[in-house]
């Protein structure tokens, strides 16, 4: 008799276990049988806290104005969110030049929705450390013999372009005394070459223009060298079979007409608009990144 | 009479020429690290200020509710992994136990071998790695985390259960054996009851290790405090990051005081009228443990049919099919091969700063029994140090270290040896507490100073197991240099990170394929110095 309780008592609890995760969504993840949900993400870059904190702002506004369920799904990593991508688990994403490009090769299909205004001539900046007494140039020769540190790995503002404008310029984008740093982020750059640990470090141009004008960056320690020349940068990009599995098939073109309808004098527009820095929003097509694409394959960071 | 003066045979002191041995390599190995990290300039004291930055932020920690509210739910997030993680990694270190213990094998030693062998790889990888690993299999399903923890845990979980089933007095089983019983029975009657206080012990020792792995994990993109903590950190927004510190250091200490009562009381069993009375405590907290099961497989809304889903079974294709057969061409090798080398001196380094820093706050951190309020108190700043060592994870320290000192293989090491020294040194100041009293109490009857009586009475019967557990932590140090490579300390984790970012998936696998093969030859040195230990 006990032991027949037992048995059922394990049953049960196997059951329950089996049904207990019915009908709840999970605190990390989107199920991915939601079918009629539009899942989206971005890669963490600038003020990657406030713009993932703050998600319910893009998710809703576009939720409302596209009459979709749209949820949106944390990425701390940016090859994590071309991964995603890959495995349908993201739809649509905020993502950058490379990333985009990577994400497009592991996806076949996807499509560029929109970019910012500012991204189709986005620019990096090198920054030194005030202690070099190094003045300003167009000449990135004098940066070969100091320690240096990128941002991300793939970022295209942190990493691959300013790599690129460094060949070009004739110094060994891999050469560097001990090798090149990566320090995670655009702040963490400013903050290593203000500590003068690296000596020079390049990052994107709009978060070291946002951190002078909040005052973060001591103007001695870390002194603007050289800006890049200008080159496409971050896009939204929209997964193959996304369109059919929602059952619209002109979601791209809604989705493009949705972001750059989006206007600044809308207050709700507005909050998405500053959320992601941008004045508005205007139409990407995949040949803006055909440029991307052929350095991230001469680097060896597109394979 | 006889009885009594029968007392355990003391092993007889010499001098062990194998320890020599052993000390005076390890001396070498240390010196080829050091002069590795330190040759050429270190210090970069223009740095101080950013450190300073850090250290304010600590009395300053962002206490905005809502982020607040946050924080609280990324606990939940955290603790739940850490629960099922566990869990799954006792299942599974059950399981593998029969298969790895010598009991099962009797003489046939290429079975054991073989079965340790295919231990030998999840263990040898990095949580996070399982973590990156599944995420391209699973996309953002809870398993992710629940699996990447749970994986590598259940291969050591595999390992220790083994070697204690090994271990536990032979005669009941024989006699079981002898009897006539099956080989089950006689394991399951003879074996199991010999060894459930260890095996108890030791699951909840996991637990604790579990919470610091689910944060790690956070930082991959998994969700949890990690991820919280990673957000900020990404912004250096540092009162944030203090307040994620702190709320893994509360979870932490939770599991740490937890685990350490249920482990006191397992160590020295309640007995009502001389007999073996069940007590009270463990029971509820066994259940409460079974309940918390539930409750993370309810919170985290765990499917198993995602496991085995057709989306699942082809990205598993896919990561096959791309990552093999591994890269083998001579540059990546050679890359390997000299990244290997930064891995150990890095590793190395980081467990000789944590040994150093535990014999100098071990003393001060132990609460030995018998010990008076005040000597309690004046014992919990240094606690809460450890404490905080060990909650914020070493690519902040990395970062952090990386401000005053030049980059290269130091600051990394410096890194994880704090990290190391956290764990290690509440560790052995558990070691010392329970070290036998009697030496110092006889040395201080004779009049010795309290330092002498600490030299010569606790400090020559704690250091071995000290040093035991720095030797275990040396395999964990090997593994998580991954984490703090990429700033110029290089190794084999920067390696693999580079190759992720762009999806070169069969150098991935080389690298991996490297990386367990170091971790289980430092495995294999780390068992012989124990050996000598002992």
């Amino acid at each position: 008799m006990q032991d027949r309780s037992r048995r059922a008592f394990l049953a049960g609890t196997a059951l329950a276990l089996a049904t207990a995760a019915c009908g709840r969504s999970s605190p990390v993840g989107s199920p991915p049988t939601a079918a009629g949900t539009l899942r989206i993400g971005a890669i963490p870059d600038q003020d990657p806290e406030v713009l993932q904190r703050q998600h319910g702002t893009v998710a809703d506004a576009m939720a409302a104005a596209l009459d979709l369920d749209v949820v949106y799904s944390p990425v701390t990593d940016y090859a994590a969110a071309v991964s995603l991508f890959r495995t349908g688990d993201l739809d649509l994403v905020w993502f950058g030049g490379l990333t985009g490009v990577q994400a497009r090769l592991q996806a076949p299909g996807a499509q560029p929705i929109a970019q910012r205004d500012i991204d189709r001539e986005f620019h990096s900046v090198f920054v030194v450390d005030g202690a070099t007494g190094l003045a300003p140039s167009d000449d990135l020769r004098p940066l070969a013999g100091l320690r240096f540190t990128y941002g991300s790995e793939t970022s295209t503002s942190g990493r691959l372009m300013p790599a690129w404008f460094l060949q070009q310029a004739g110094v060994d984008p891999q050469g560097f005394p001990g090798g090149p740093g990566f320090s995670g982020s655009h702040d963490a750059t400013i903050a290593l070459v203000a500590s003068g640990s690296y000596q020079a470090g390049v990052l994107n141009e709009q978060v070291w223009r946002s951190r002078l004008e909040e005052g973060a960056v001591d103007p001695a320690a870390v002194v603007e060298y050289a800006r890049t020349p200008p080159y496409a940068d971050y896009h939204w990009l929209l997964g193959p079979g996304v369109a059919e599995r929602l059952g619209a098939d002109d979601l791209a073109e809604r989705l493009t007409g949705w972001f750059t309808g989006l206007s600044a004098d809308d207050p709700a527009d507005a909050g998405v608009l500053e959320l992601f820095g941008a004045g508005s929003f205007v139409p990407a097509r995949a040949t803006d990144y055909d440029r991307i694409e052929e350095i991230g394959r001469a680097l060896g960071l597109v394979t | 009479m006889t009885a009594v003066l029968a007392r355990p045979a003391a092993p007889v002191l010499r001098r062990d020429r194998r320890r020599w041995a052993w000390g005076l390599a390890a001396l070498v190995v240390v010196g080829w690290s050091l002069a590795a990290a330190l040759g050429g300039d270190v210090l970069n004291p223009a740095g101080g200020a950013q450190v300073g930055r850090f250290a304010a932020a600590a009395l300053s920690p962002d206490l905005d509710g809502a982020f607040l509210g946050m924080l609280g739910t990324a606990a939940l997030v955290t603790l739940a992994y850490a629960v099922l993680g566990t869990a799954l990694a006792l299942a599974l270190g059950a399981a593998g136990a029969v298969a790895a213990a010598r009991t099962t094998w009797g003489r046939r030693g290429t079975g054991w071998a073989a079965a340790r062998g295919v231990l030998a790889v999840p263990r040898g990888l990095h949580e996070a790695v399982w973590g990156l690993l599944l995420l391209n299999v699973l996309g953002l399903d809870p398993w992710v985390g629940v699996l990447a923890i749970g994986l590598p845990y259940g291969a050591v979980t595999a390992t220790v259960f083994a070697g204690l089933l090994d271990e536990v007095p032979r005669g009941p089983y024989e006699a079981l054996l002898a009897q006539g019983s099956g080989r089950v029975a006689a394991a399951l009657y003879g074996l199991l009851p010999l060894a459930a206080g260890g095996l108890l012990s030791y699951a909840f020792y996991r637990l604790e290790c579990a919470v610091r792995s689910a944060v790690v994990l956070g930082l991959i993109g998994a969700g949890g405090l990690g991820y919280q903590l990673a957000l900020s950190f990404t912004s250096l927004r540092w009162p944030q990051v203090w307040s994620a510190v702190y709320a893994l250091a509360l979870l932490c200490l939770a599991a740490d005081v937890a685990g350490r009562a249920v482990r006191r009381r397992l160590a020295a069993p309640r007995r009502r009228a001389g007999v073996l009375a069940r007590d009270r405590v463990l029971t509820a907290a066994v259940l409460g443990t079974g309940a918390a099961v539930v409750w993370a497989w309810w919170f985290l809304a765990l499917s198993p049919a995602s496991l085995v889903s057709a989306r699942a079974r082809g990205q598993l294709g896919h990561v096959l099919g791309a990552a093999l057969p591994p890269a083998g061409d001579g540059a990546l090798l050679r890359e390997v091969g000299a990244q290997a080398v930064v891995t150990l001196q890095m590793s190395v380094l980081a467990v000789a700063v944590a040994v150093a820093g535990s014999a100098l706050l071990a003393p001060g951190a132990a609460r030995p029994p018998g010990a008076g309020p005040g000597r309690r108190l004046a014992g919990a700043p240094v606690r809460a140090a450890l404490l905080v060592l060990r909650a914020v994870p070493a690519p902040v320290w990395a970062l952090v270290l990386l401000f005053v000192l030049l980059p290269g293989v130091l600051p990394g090491a410096l890194a994880l040896g704090l990290t190391t020294l956290g764990v290690l040194g509440r560790l052995a100041a558990e070691a010392v507490e329970e070290a036998d009293p009697r030496p110092r109490a006889a040395l201080t009857a004779l009049g010795a100073r309290p330092v002498g009586a600490w030299l010569y009475g606790v400090l020559p019967p704690a250091a071995g197991p000290v040093l035991a557990l720095a030797l275990y932590r040396w395999e964990v140090a090997v593994r998580d240099t991954l984490l703090v490579g990429l700033l110029g300390a290089g190794g084999l984790g920067a390696l693999l990170a580079s190759r992720l970012a762009v999806f070169d998936w069969p150098a991935v696998t080389t690298v991996l394929a490297a990386t367990v093969a170091l971790t289980l030859a430092v495995d294999l040195v780390s068992d012989r110095a124990r050996r000598v230990l002992r």
